[in-house]
């Protein structure tokens, strides 16, 4: 499947607010409620398409435990964008969001796209953050700020597919030295705008359908 | 040597004369020199004759000069070639192997290379120096920090391994040594990785996405893929490395399509052909299919294998694979090891065994390639790895799939008997029937494969008649099965694989046990194996084989046969055998070694020939089946068949037993509900009789109330006529007034304690309120429990209505079952009395089992 660039994406935070989850609703539309815990990194895929163009989205989910930490942070140099999670019906999780961002600004390289994810929407009766705090701290912090449900659906696609826009925004810029592949960013083989007759394993993912371009 | 007298020199200055001084004082004073040296130069040439002394002098080296050496890391970053010197005499300290010039040298232990290491561990920060030292572009300087990181390494890799995975750059840092331009620093980087990422999958995964699938391809082509040098061998080993047993990186390999990438490599080049294969060449190659296995290896999760199966087809490595298969020259141990691969690319995927069922060989005449696979097989003269590797490709192709299972047999049909080119079916019958008693098993295990959850294929194998000799009438395959067995020179492991396809056969086939039990002394045959008393590990396996297809025969037995129906052939175990003896021998196949090899994984792996008893997909059934034999089997008893569920169908009994799981379920819930509610009366009792009494009390006190206040009254009459006989009363009359003060706080406390009381009452009616109405909740729960405890019965009479239904329809066809059918009313009733009377006794089950 030949796309015009390809993006590294990880998911980060705490155990249990639903990365791996999340990965599963954007690479295979299901939602599985009983989940096992990641041990280390498991890996998804997916195509989208953004102005016209393939992007082929490589994605590492990783453990949130304490113990797995310093693995996470191997991840960090090599990704374009980082998905940061925490469960809005837990408050622990987002206090633990400053630890999280630190821990990836000294890491990544300083272009990485981190989008913030305030995940399992679908349970406002059990809200312990409002969605006003989301805000505000990625307002403080320069992020892009999303609530999702990975059990819904809702917002999933949006959180992958606006992180690809603002990676995508800040190669137009050349903000990003794409031909070095340590940003998480790799240039298709095919790099003139996309073939309509490609078959459609990239595009069955719907994100035409999304709305969000 | 004299070069390094002469340094020597230099940096001791020139020995006394008539004074050697020994190896440790040298090594001694060098240390001491690089310790406390403010010279660099100094300091550097100490390093340097450390270095060339610590081969002969590596215990003095390393015991007095590691923490001198980690020092010099620490301190003198800024000069590449001292750093070089450190960490070259490090890495011969610790180096495992023995160098000559200590061969003489008593007190160098195996091990000292390993304690040196052990040493250097201690403080972990110290292998993070040498992992810095990677981004040090100096040559002498990376190459060296390579060097004694993969020797550390070799010593122990657990330790180094947790410590580069918790040093964040450590992988990224060892990935850019891979675009090293100076190919002895990416060669050696190679290596260093391939030992880094063993048995870690934590570490695989961080290597993955460091992009090294990009640059072990990028490498690969660079070198001429299989045709390339050790370095291709190497970049391969690391993929493998990357893959093997890691579902996040195969998945990875998937979604980045490098399988594609893969694939043009195993087109075999027409030079290759004609020139032959060099060493490394075989090499090279070996590997690549170790990377395809990798991928697809039956043990991987089902949705890896079958993505990259479709992936392998569509993108031409399976068509590639295949024309290796077909093409000549190709070395005997690729060509096994090929067969193995093609085997798993189509296991359980029926495009892909469809495509090579397609696949034909450039035979004159041309044969389909799976008939000339086959033709290896039953070849006494092919080495035994490559008969296993096409028995174990075979068996992949009719794994799942019915189509190829069934043109297998199809092949054995008598209308198709005229046809005369050779055919998968001929091939192997002949094997069955050939001398080489492994053509025998390989045969027998490869039909068995054609049966595998198939029925339909089951009954048509019934149907194969075989023209044994010129004259005499044919006879039935299973017939011949049958006599195959009870011929002195068919050959233990011959045997071994009849019995396998005969149980494979006869297992959820109740017109095939029919058939065999129809055959002439099958039964006696089976008899008499049970109970022989040989003693000898492989003749238990018979005997244990034999008893389980006695157990099937029993288990699948549709009770038409006169004189062959379960009771009668129980009857037999229990009088010829014994039960325990019976279960026993059972018990015998899976205690045999050869059941824990084969059941390991479906590829056949064997040293040599004499290995080869039990298949891989035969213990699946073996244990799928063992425990409801004995139970079945179990449940006769010497007296007769015993009245139990297991004369029932196996489905009816399991209906039954849960219902009758429920039933002593909702039994125990009642009875526990009964002892709530008679406590709650006994309860409610006590509250009563004291509520009674609290309102005796009350009307008592109100009596002495009303009786107090009159007095009252009388007393403030009298108390006011005394007042107005006296202007100053209470001093005047001091008499009236005493017992007046008393009286009144008399009613004030008797009308507090009234209030008191009446509080009491308030707070007692309450709670008997509160008691009524749980008590009231519990009896409904009760109600709700004994309901559905009704419709359980209603649903279990059904049930049984219906097993009773489909006897009669059983017996409207012809079957006999007279006697279950009044078994399973008495049954019934039985059980219908259990749960009536369980209701008002705690006994829940009061029948016994005679
Ligand atoms: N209701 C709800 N539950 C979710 C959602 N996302 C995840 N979960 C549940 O949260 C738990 C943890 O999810 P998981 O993806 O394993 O978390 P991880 O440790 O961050 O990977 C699981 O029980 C999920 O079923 C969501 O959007 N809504
Ligand atoms: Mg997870």
């Amino acid at each position: 499947m030949s796309y015009a660039y390809l993006f590294k994406y990880i998911i980060i935070g705490d155990t249990g607010v639903g990365k791996s989850c999340l990965l599963l609703q954007f690479t295979d539309k299901r939602f599985q409620p009983v989940h096992d815990l990641t041990i280390g990194v498991e890996f998804g895929a997916r195509m989208i398409t953004i102005d016209g163009k393939q992007i082929k989205l490589q994605i590492w989910d990783t453990a949130g435990q304490e113990a797995f930490r310093s693995i996470t942070r191997s991840y960090y140099r090599g990704a374009a964008g980082a998905l940061l999670v925490y469960d809005i019906t837990r408050r622990e999780t987002f206090n633990h969001l400053t630890t999280w961002l630190e821990d990836a600004r000294q890491h990544s390289n300083s272009n990485m796209v981190i989008m913030l994810i305030g995940n399992k929407s679908d349970l406002d009766s059990r809200r312990e953050v409002k969605k006003e705090e989301g805000e505000a701290f990625a307002r403080e912090h320069g992020l892009v700020f999303m609530e999702t449900s990975a059990r819904t659906a809702a917002n999933v696609e949006e959180a992958f597919i606006n992180t690809a826009k603002e990676i995508y925004e800040k190669i137009q810029e050349g903000v990003f030295d794409i031909n070095n592949e340590a940003n998480g960013i790799k240039i298709g083989q095919q790099h003139s705008p996309t073939n309509p007759s490609l078959p459609g394993a990239g595009n069955q993912g719907g994100s035409t359908s999304s709305g969000c371009c | 040597m004299d070069f390094l007298k002469s340094g020597l020199k230099t940096v001791l200055g020139a020995p006394e004369p008539g004074q050697q001084p020994t190896g440790a004082e040298t090594v001694e004073r060098l240390v001491e020199r690089v310790n406390s040296s403010t010279l660099l130069d100094d300091r550097r040439d100490a390093c340097r004759a450390l270095k060339a002394l610590s081969r002969k002098y590596r215990i003095e080296v390393g015991a007095q000069g590691m923490s001198a050496l980690i020092q010099v890391l620490q301190m003198d970053r800024a000069d590449c070639e001292i750093i070089s010197y450190a960490l070259d005499t490090l890495c011969q300290i610790v180096t495992p192997e023995q160098f000559d010039e200590e061969a003489d040298n008593p007190t160098v232990s195996v091990n000292v290379g390993e304690q040196f290491t052990e040493m250097f561990l201690k403080n972990s920060e110290n292998v993070t120096l040498v992992l810095g030292y990677l981004e040090e572009y100096d040559f002498r300087v990376r190459w060296s920090a390579i060097k004694l990181l993969t020797t550390l390494l070799a010593n122990k890799t657990k330790d180094i391994q947790e410590i580069v995975l918790v040093s964040p750059m450590a992988v990224s840092k060892l990935m850019d040594l891979l675009i090293d331009s100076r190919e002895v620093i990416r060669n050696d980087a190679l290596l260093l990785l391939i030992q880094l990422t063993k048995g870690n999958a934590n570490i695989q995964k961080i290597v993955a996405f460091e992009n090294a699938f990009d640059r072990l391809f990028d490498v690969v082509r660079d070198e001429g893929c299989s045709d390339g040098g050790i370095i291709v061998e190497d970049c391969l080993i690391l993929m493998l490395n990357l893959l093997k047993n890691n579902s996040s990186n195969q998945q990875f390999f998937k979604e980045g399509s490098y399988i594609q990438r893969l694939a043009p490599m195993f087109t075999i080049a027409p030079e290759t052909e004609e020139n032959g294969w060099t060493p490394q060449k075989v090499s090279n190659m070996h590997c690549m299919l170790q990377v395809v296995r990798a991928l697809v290896s039956p043990s991987n999760q089902l949705q890896i294998i079958s993505s990259c199966q479709k992936t392998m087809r569509t993108c031409g490595l399976l068509e590639a694979l295949c024309n290796m298969l077909m093409g000549s020259g190709v070395p005997a141990d690729i060509l096994t090891e090929t067969i193995n691969t093609v085997g798993e690319v189509i296991r359980g995927d029926l495009s892909n065994q469809e495509y090579l069922s397609t696949v034909m060989a450039p035979s004159n005449p041309p044969r389909p390639a799976i008939v000339v696979l086959l033709m290896s097989m039953v070849n006494e003269k092919q080495p035994l790895s490559l008969r296993c590797a096409v028995l174990y490709c075979f068996q992949c192709f009719q794994y799942r799939n019915e189509v190829g299972q069934a043109s297998l047999v199809q092949t054995l049909l008598p209308s198709s008997s005229e046809v005369s080119s050779l055919t998968a079916g001929q091939l192997l019958c002949g094997g069955l029937f050939s001398t080489d008693s492994l053509a025998n098993w390989l045969s027998a295990v490869a039909l068995m494969h054609a049966l595998i959850e198939n029925p339909a294929q089951k009954e048509q194998l019934l149907r194969v008649l075989l023209a044994t000799s010129v004259g005499s009438p044919p006879v039935s395959l299973l017939q011949q099965c049958t006599t195959l067995l009870q011929q002195s020179n068919y050959k233990l492991q011959s045997k071994v694989g009849i019995l396998m396809l005969l149980s494979t056969w006869l297992s959820h086939c109740q017109v095939c046990v029919k058939a065999f039990l129809s055959t002439p002394s099958s039964v006696a045959y089976l008899i008499a194996q049970v109970s022989a008393n040989e003693h000898d590990e492989n003749e238990y396996l018979i005997q244990g084989l034999c008893s389980f297809l006695m157990g099937i025969c029993i288990q699948f037995n549709d009770n038409s046969l006169q004189n062959n129906k379960r009771e009668d052939l129980c009857q037999l175990i229990v009088k010829r055998i014994g039960l325990e003896m019976f279960t026993a021998k059972l018990g015998d196949v899976s205690k045999h070694e050869a059941y824990s090899r084969a059941a390991k994984q479906p590829q056949i792996r064997a040293k040599s020939a004499s290995e080869l008893l039990l298949d891989y997909e035969f213990c699946k059934l073996f244990k799928a089946l063992e425990s409801v034999i004995t139970k079945t089997v179990n449940g006769y008893d010497v007296n007769g068949p015993n009245l139990t569920e297991l004369t029932l169908s196996s489905e009816a009994s399991d209906l039954v037993s849960q219902y009758k799981d429920i039933i002593r379920e909702q039994d125990n819930k009642m009875n526990d509900m009964k002892q709530k509610i008679a406590a709650l009366e006994v309860q409610n009792e006590t509250i009563q009789r004291q509520l009674t009494d609290a309102l005796t009390a009350n009307s008592q006190l109100t009596d002495q109330n009303i009786l107090l206040k009159a007095q009252l009254t009388a007393a403030a009459g009298a108390g006011a006529a005394a007042a107005s006989a006296s202007a100053e009363p209470e001093p005047a009359n001091p008499t009236t007034s005493e017992p007046h003060v008393a009286l009144n706080t008399q009613i004030s406390f008797y009308q507090s304690e009234n209030a008191r009381l009446l509080e009491e009452i308030e707070a007692l009616k309450i709670s008997l309120h509160d008691k009524s109405r749980n008590s009231s909740s519990v009896v409904e729960e009760f109600e709700h429990l004994k309901k559905d405890q009704e419709d359980l019965l209603e649903l279990l009479t059904d049930q049984e209505k219906k097993i009773l239904k489909y006897k009669q329809i059983l017996q409207n066809l012809g079957e006999n079952v007279d006697t279950e059918d009044e078994l399973d009313d008495e049954d019934f009733m039985e059980r219908r009395e259990t749960t009536s009377t369980s209701l008002t006794s705690t006994d829940d089950h009061p029948r016994s089992e005679s």
